[in-house]
């Protein structure tokens, strides 16, 4: 009886063996199952098998915990690959909180292996969160990043990312400065943010990782997202500044531009033009005749000049005249000498000093010229006296009053009326001195002698002839060195000439001469006042003879410069 | 007229006290943070959830009919549960990794400080259990007796991100309502 069920029970226990070897036990099952999940992403792994060949499939099977039926995927078998995408077969995997679980195994050749389950339900604890992107915008200055949430196109609605996990959601933000590995940190708990970057940072990546702080799930990093800082320059708010700044400049050009329009220096009037002081040494090339040579006189060839003469006409004066403080010009030594003076002139004249004129320079108030120096005068002939009492004090006149008493002569007035006249001495005096020429420039401003007489008006209605009165002689007033007058000569015109008392067109030819022998004297602001010669000429009354001054007086004499510099060195 | 405001009066206090003893509800959960349950429980999940056998049956599965539970309910449902976990689960299971056993030491303390927070709710007669909440109770316990104990605790160990899912789902969303 045992014999007859041993082959039975033989048979018995080999039918489960052969139809286990028939399911592949001789293929090793793969030795790992699990799930790589993310977001609506859900992936079966599996490692392969050993002895793996081409025709080796898997299977795969899924089965909610808590249920009993396995269901099999065969789209993964069709992969032939070691994973297989279980999300469509998952998709109630965040709304199920039971979870899944799968299962694999091999197949070859009609051959099976054993199931391999995950060893872990897979649940959404299990889902790696991510984000799909970052995206950073530089807008005024700032920049504004924003996160884009994963949003798989599987993806149920009402299952959103945000639905989800809809508390508590925050993420990492990770910067990192492009030439630097260390990077920052900041949380954020919304999908839009405004980033602060530090400074010093031009370019720089951001990554985001997303988290559930009331959930334990992994996260990932997402991509890096560099910016790169540019200076912006051309803003709204620097382009108004500067055009502010551009406004308000030429607003303040335009108002000193005004100002200086309203201050502009006026132009005086062509009258109160003064002209600049022609150099002495100057020539103009146009007008050469007009150079005013200065010559350095021979005070030897000068007879001595009285001190009337000195006194009356450069001397004392009360205007604004040449006046030398230096009482020595009035002296007897200081006095100029004409040259080949009269005999009967140098007796007349006589060599002593007038009292009358000692002090009249240093009573003068005027610009007088009044010449001190007793070294300049010292070789003078004879000099020129004052023969009438008449004094120049008070006088504002800037006549030149030479007064002669010549034998040869008509004299004057003899009464102190007629020292205002001046009668010019013979010529023939200044024959060997004729080549000296005297320049004045400037003029010359002289006092008008006062009279002493009972017609004060008469001498004021007498302009005392400067032109007869500029003697030759009067070269009294330079000297050897041409000593510098301080004071002005004032002239009239250009046009007036001496004149002369001499009859015969000879002497009067030499009368021009000597004029323009005092013409030659340099006198600093040198100025005749009234050098009205042909004025003068008519009132002139140094002799009937003459027939008038102005009768025979040469027209040509009338362009003799009057201008005359008289420049005489203390 | 007095008697109508005083009515008033009693219906407006009564309205006002429901407002309060609900938020007061939602109160006893906040305090926990979840998410350090959680993080334990992640690091010990594939050791207890491996040693699961029996993938066909679960403890917890009448916490999945439990989705539309009301808010009364939920203050009783969480501290039964709670119960269970410290009187059953966690005497039964016989942990021999160090890891593990420190990880489950933590949750059951946690569990301990959630339980004390509903008792305090209790006392103020907060948390009444309804007979559908009783029910509730009472599978999960039948559940557990089907197996054995060690394979039961170490399956309802396992089903510990069930249990907290379902308290963090019911906690927020009805914080947020």
């Amino acid at each position: 009886m045992p014999s007859r069920l041993l082959p039975l029970l033989l048979v018995t226990f080999a039918i489960p063996s052969l139809g286990f070897c028939a399911h592949g036990t001789e293929l090793p099952s793969p030795s790992s199952v699990w799930f790589e999940a993310r977001f609506f992403q859900h992936i079966l792994r599996w490692t392969a098998i050993t002895n793996q060949s081409e025709d080796t499939y898997y299977e795969v099977a899924l089965k909610k915990y808590g249920t009993t039926v396995w269901k099999d995927i065969h789209s993964c078998r069709e992969a032939r690959g070691l994973s297989c995408d279980v999300t469509e077969f998952t998709l109630d995997l965040y709304r199920y909180r039971y979870g899944y679980r799968a299962r694999v195994r091999a197949v070859e050749n009609s051959l099976y292996s054993n199931w391999t389950i995950t060893e872990t339900r897979f649940t959404m604890d299990e889902v790696i969160l991510t984000v799909d992107a970052v995206t950073l915008e530089v807008t005024n200055g700032c920049i504004f990043g924003t996160i884009h949430p994963p949003r798989p196109p599987i993806t149920p609605a009402g299952d959103e990312y945000e639905q989800i996990f809809s508390n508590h959601r925050i993420y990492i933000l990770s910067i990192r400065k492009v030439s630097e590995q260390k990077n920052t940190t900041e949380l954020v708990t919304q999908e839009n943010f405004t980033l602060q970057v530090p400074r010093g940072m031009r370019e720089f990546c951001v990554k985001v990782k997303p988290h559930v702080e009331s959930r334990a799930n992994k996260a990932e990093w997402s991509e890096e997202q560099c910016l790169r800082l540019t200076e912006q320059y051309f803003t709204a708010t620097n382009l108004s500044i500067f055009f502010t700044f551009v406004l308000l400049l030429c607003g303040a050009l335009v108002f000193l531009a005004l100002l200086c329009y309203i201050r502009r220096p006026g132009k005086l009037p062509a009258v109160l033009v003064f002209e600049e002081p022609h150099n002495f040494f100057l020539a103009d090339p146009l007008f050469p005749e007009t150079l005013d040579a200065i010559h350095i006189l021979d005070l030897e060839a000068f007879p001595k000049v009285s001190l009337e003469l000195k006194d009356s006409e450069l001397h004392g004066s009360t205007d604004s005249g040449f006046g030398s403080g230096k009482p020595s010009l009035q002296t007897e030594d200081s006095q100029f000498f004409l040259p080949g003076s009269h005999p009967q002139v140098q007796g007349t004249l006589g060599k002593e000093e007038p009292p009358e004129l000692q002090n009249t320079c240093g009573d003068n108030t005027d610009s007088g010229i009044c010449l001190q120096e007793p070294s300049l005068h010292s070789s003078m002939g004879p000099t020129w006296k004052q023969q009438f009492g008449y004094t120049h004090q008070g006088q504002d006149d800037s006549d030149i009053n030479l007064v002669q008493n010549s034998p040869g002569q008509p004299t004057y007035a003899q009464d102190g009326s007629a020292l205002d006249h001046v009668c010019l001495p013979e010529p023939r005096v200044l024959e060997e001195k004729d080549q000296v020429l005297v320049t004045f420039q400037g003029y010359q401003k002289q006092t008008r002698w006062m009279e002493e007489t009972a017609n004060p008006e008469e001498h004021l209605n007498k302009e005392s002839p400067l032109t007869d009165a500029f003697d030759p002689k009067l070269a009294v007033c330079l000297q050897d060195d041409l000593a510098l007058v301080k004071g002005y000569v004032k002239q009239e015109s250009q046009g007036m000439t001496a004149a002369p008392s001499v009859t015969t067109s000879r002497q009067w030819n030499q009368l021009a001469e000597e004029w323009s022998l005092l013409d030659t004297v340099s006198c600093e602001d040198l100025s005749i006042e009234s050098w009205s010669f042909g004025h003068k000429l008519a009132s002139l009354d140094c002799g009937a003879a003459t027939g008038g001054l102005l009768g025979s007086l040469d027209p040509t004499l009338a362009t003799l410069p009057l201008i005359s510099s008289l420049q005489v060195e203390e | 007229m007095k008697t109508q405001c005083a009515s008033h009066w009693l219906l407006g206090v009564m309205f006002i006290l429901c407002l309060v003893h609900t938020h007061s509800l939602r109160r006893c959960l906040i305090s926990v943070d979840m998410s350090l349950i959680g993080k334990s429980f992640q690091e010990i999940k594939r050791a207890l959830q491996t040693k699961d056998t029996f993938q066909n049956v679960t403890i917890l599965s009448t916490l999945e009919n439990l989705k539309s539970i009301k808010p009364v309910d939920v203050c009783c449902v969480t501290n039964n549960l709670l119960t269970f976990y410290r009187d059953r689960v966690f005497k039964d299971h016989q942990e021999t990794s160090p890891k593990a056993l420190r990880r489950i030491s933590s949750i059951a303390n946690s569990f301990l400080h959630m339980q004390k927070t509903l008792e305090q709710c209790q006392r103020h007669r907060q948390c009444h259990c309804s007979q559908e909440a009783t029910n509730a109770t009472r599978i999960i316990h039948d559940n557990y007796n089907q197996l054995e104990v060690s394979s039961a605790a170490i399956k309802s160990l396992g089903e510990l991100d069930i249990f907290l899912a379902w308290i963090d789902t019911n906690h927020w969303e009805r914080s947020a309502a």
